[in-house]
């Protein structure tokens, strides 16, 4: 036990998020007849549930500043369909139309940030007007009807990596090389922290946890690397799954490795204490806010891209699947806890429980009753955890 | 402390069980056998809930054709697409195929991630009845490049390459009968011309919305053109008269906002409606303002609406049998499976990127006069109209 403990390291809660996400895609691989754990199967998974892991990013630091963003299906909506609407009537290009997106997405970023920041609104309050206001524009300007986008952005939601190189290695040449790239960048990353272990301690840890580590690791990234790479010819890891791992990295870094990142924590964990040691809260605040709504305008790229057209009802109760996605990944409701990584996993263990319960043919009516139940379960048991341990 | 500890060893078996599993599923033979036990399990499942229904599918299953086909619905909201759902598995299994049948709740991504799924589980058809048939268009092509035949069903498949053909009642026509029905209704229960009327449209994102206002205009125009009927707020655009999202409450918002701004001092003769919920909206509104009941047209013949017409409420309505729709449907879909492709049509609709071959059933005008006949092999309705 102490040698699986040292291999996971002192975090249990989020290695346990981790085992339920592996064994329910084993469960219902067996369920579903290995139906589950197929190339295609896995593609879709991505390409499916990308623009809600996105805004679960963004989710995610705006929680951790203990507040709630209640627009983002509304602003994600109100960016493709403004997007739609100037590119078909002055023929845009693509990138000029992606470029319309984001700046309406920062646009309304800006206007909740500063009712915020500013004026020190509630941002529950804030966004729960920015959500009407939105969803109301974007039924305005369409009048209810759905608008087709250029057709280059079906790449962005729907596309795949190149093909190349040789055939000998029987799968995606794109894809290999992400997947070498990942493993090899583990291998570096843990390599460093190990040298670096006895830096202040004075005493180096022992080795083989970090062999173990990257032995999991890899040979998790290897198989994901097969399955995605070996389906289908033309097919590979999704376009809009690549963008979701480049935000992934970027945002890691972000809160992790940026002073913003350590003044959204500080912010979240007590305002009070971080205004005093002379954190910015405003700004904080407001670029927390902003960035959301880039975000939102991001997911919907990836959304119409896959869907084709910028629909009227884009992006209804997609803000409820982003925050589910943070509170599974263990965020605290009252702010200053939570991480990427853990929202990522939580966004996966909603997307693989929809995805294994449509593959067994379970209604759209059971399955979210069961996804609440696990949304509370899920809290619960780190409130649990939580207690226990002070 | 001893808490923590129990729940790592809780931890580890459960990590170990996973690993032991995944290891499992890494070797050729252990695999297979696997496979073939789950999925027979998966079998016995399903036999069981067709056996619960009714025995005789048992046997057609095993003697007739085969071939598992895909159904995705928008939403069981409305008696037309609950009832669909029903016949489709019926008839898709008197007819001896393996039935996936899913409602998408209304939501887009949800239908998107359905019919994925469906492609998954080795449909050979897939029959879409879209929530909006303009945001399918990648999964839809995914389909097609998976050699999956997709039929539209009662709506128009756009901006999409990945579409063999659409099921539907002719929509133009549809507008076309409901206006007659509504002419029909105000000569024989409102005395001479002229007549005071309003206009109601569907949903904007179904395109059958605009077929049926379009179709009904071309009946009413010249006759508002020439003053026998006046529409007294002024609203003749589709988009002035749309519902958004069909949506019943809209309507009669909009139904009580004209009667107050408009008939103060007279009154409401004939209103034109796409659909019965919206019928009985725009009636419920009348009647609160104290106007009399007007001819008002209708589309579906839920049963509620179907009361309203034996009553004398509603006027009219337009029965498009779903049951019709779905049999036209599975024998297209019998067609494709013992391989004699699409039937022929001459109907073709254009939907953005191609032209899709269109299958058109004609819907039946239902007033109290005929009734009894059009529901003669339908006993549901029959119920309902009670002398």
């Amino acid at each position: 036990m102490k040698y699986i403990k040292k291999v996971l390291g002192e975090d249990l809660r989020q290695y346990t998020m981790i085992v339920a996400l592996a064994a329910l895609i084993i469960i219902f691989n067996i369920a579903s007849g290995g139906k589950m754990v197929t190339s295609s199967n896995f593609q879709n998974l991505i390409s499916g549930n990308a623009y809600v892991l996105v805004l679960a990013l963004g989710m995610l630091m705006v929680i951790v500043i203990g507040q709630i963003d209640l627009s983002v299906g509304s602003v994600a909506g109100f960016a493709s369909m403004v997007m739609a609407i100037t590119a078909r009537q002055f023929n845009l290009p693509w990138y000029v139309a992606i470029l319309i997106a984001l700046l309406i997405g920062m646009i309304a970023g800006a206007w909740q940030g500063f009712f915020l920041a500013r004026l020190g609104i509630p941002g529950f309050i804030t966004t729960l007007g920015g959500m009407m206001i939105f969803r109301g524009g974007v039924i305005w300007i369409s009048n209810s009807i759905s608008v087709p986008v250029p057709s280059e952005l079906k790449w962005f939601g729907a596309g795949y990596l190149p093909e190349w190189g040789p055939a000998f290695t029987g799968m995606n040449n794109s894809t290999l090389l992400l997947g070498v790239i990942a493993i090899a960048v583990y291998v570096v990353a843990q390599m460093k922290k190990y040298s670096h272990s006895g830096d202040v301690t004075g005493k180096k840890e022992a080795f083989w946890p970090f062999a173990v580590r990257i032995g999991i690791v890899a040979v998790v990234i290897g198989y994901a690397t097969w399955l995605f790479g070996s389906g289908r010819p033309g097919t590979s890891f999704p376009i809009p799954g690549l963008i979701l791992v480049i935000l992934i990295i970027l945002y890691y870094l972000i809160t992790e490795r940026t002073s913003f990142g350590r003044h959204v924590y500080a912010v979240g964990g007590n305002k009070s204490a971080a205004e005093l040691s002379g954190v910015n809260v405003r700004r904080t605040y407001f670029l927390t806010m902003l960035n959301m709504s880039v975000l939102a305008a991001v997911a919907s790229i990836l959304f119409v891209g896959r869907s084709t057209a910028a629909g009227p009802a884009d992006g209804t109760s997609w803000e409820m699947d982003a925050i589910a996605s943070v509170f599974i990944g263990g965020a605290s409701v009252s702010g200053g806890v939570g991480t990427v990584i853990a929202t990522m996993v939580g966004g996966l263990v909603m997307a693989v429980l929809n995805n294994g319960l449509m593959l067994m043919g379970v209604g759209a009516d059971k399955t979210q009753v069961i996804k609440g139940f696990v949304l509370l379960a899920a809290v619960a048991f780190d409130v649990y955890n939580k207690k226990n341990r002070g | 402390m001893k808490a923590k500890k129990v729940l790592s060893l809780l931890m580890t078996a459960v990590l170990a069980a996973g690993m032991l599993t995944g290891c499992g599923g890494g070797r050729g033979t252990e695999d297979t056998t696997q496979t073939a036990d789950t999925s027979a399990g998966v079998e016995e499942t399903a036999d069981a809930e067709s056996t619960g229904e009714a025995e005789p599918d048992e046997a057609g299953a095993s003697s007739a054709g085969s071939g598992i086909v895909g159904v995705a619905l928008p939403w069981l909201g409305t008696q037309n697409w609950a009832e669909a759902e029903v016949m489709f598995k019926e008839q898709l299994e008197a007819a001896g195929y393996e039935a996936i049948i899913q409602a998408a709740d209304q939501k887009v991504p949800q239908q998107q991630q359905q019919i994925e799924s469906m492609i998954e589980n080795g449909a050979q058809v897939i029959v879409v009845g879209p929530v909006d048939g303009s945001q399918l268009g990648s999964v839809l092509e995914k389909a097609k490049d998976a050699g999956v035949y997709v039929i539209g069903y009662d709506r128009l498949l756009e901006n999409t390459t990945g579409v063999d053909g659409v099921v539907q009642f002719g929509s133009v026509k549809t507008g076309e009968l409901q206006a007659q029905a509504l002419l029909q209704g105000l000569k024989e229960l409102k005395g001479e011309a002229p007549y005071n009327i309003e206009l109601f449209g569907g949903g904007p994102a179904d395109p059958n919305a605009p077929n049926f206002f379009t179709g009904a205009m071309s009946v009413l125009q010249p006759l508002i053109d020439d003053g026998t009927l006046v529409v007294v707020s002024g609203q003749t655009d589709f988009t002035q008269c749309a519902t958004v999202d069909w949506d019943n409450s809209k309507a009669q918002s909009r139904m009580d906002a004209i009667l107050a701004g408009n008939y103060s001092d007279i009154e409401i003769d004939g209103v034109l409606s796409p659909n019965d919920g919206i019928a009985r909206a725009i009636i419920t509104s009348c009647e609160n303002a104290g106007q009399p009941i007007p001819v008002v047209s209708g589309l579906d013949a839920e049963n509620e609406s179907v009361e309203w017409v034996w009553s004398g409420r509603q006027y009219s309505t337009v029965a498009k049998p779903t049951n019709a729709l779905v049999a036209e449907t599975v024998s297209i879909i019998n067609s494709l499976l013992s391989g004699n492709g699409m039937p022929a049509t001459d109907v073709t609709a254009n939907n953005g990127v191609m032209d899709v071959p269109i299958y058109e059933l004609p819907p039946v005008v239902v007033t109290k006069d005929n009734a009894k006949e059009v529901f003669a092999d339908d006993p549901d309705r029959m119920a309902l109209l009670k002398d």
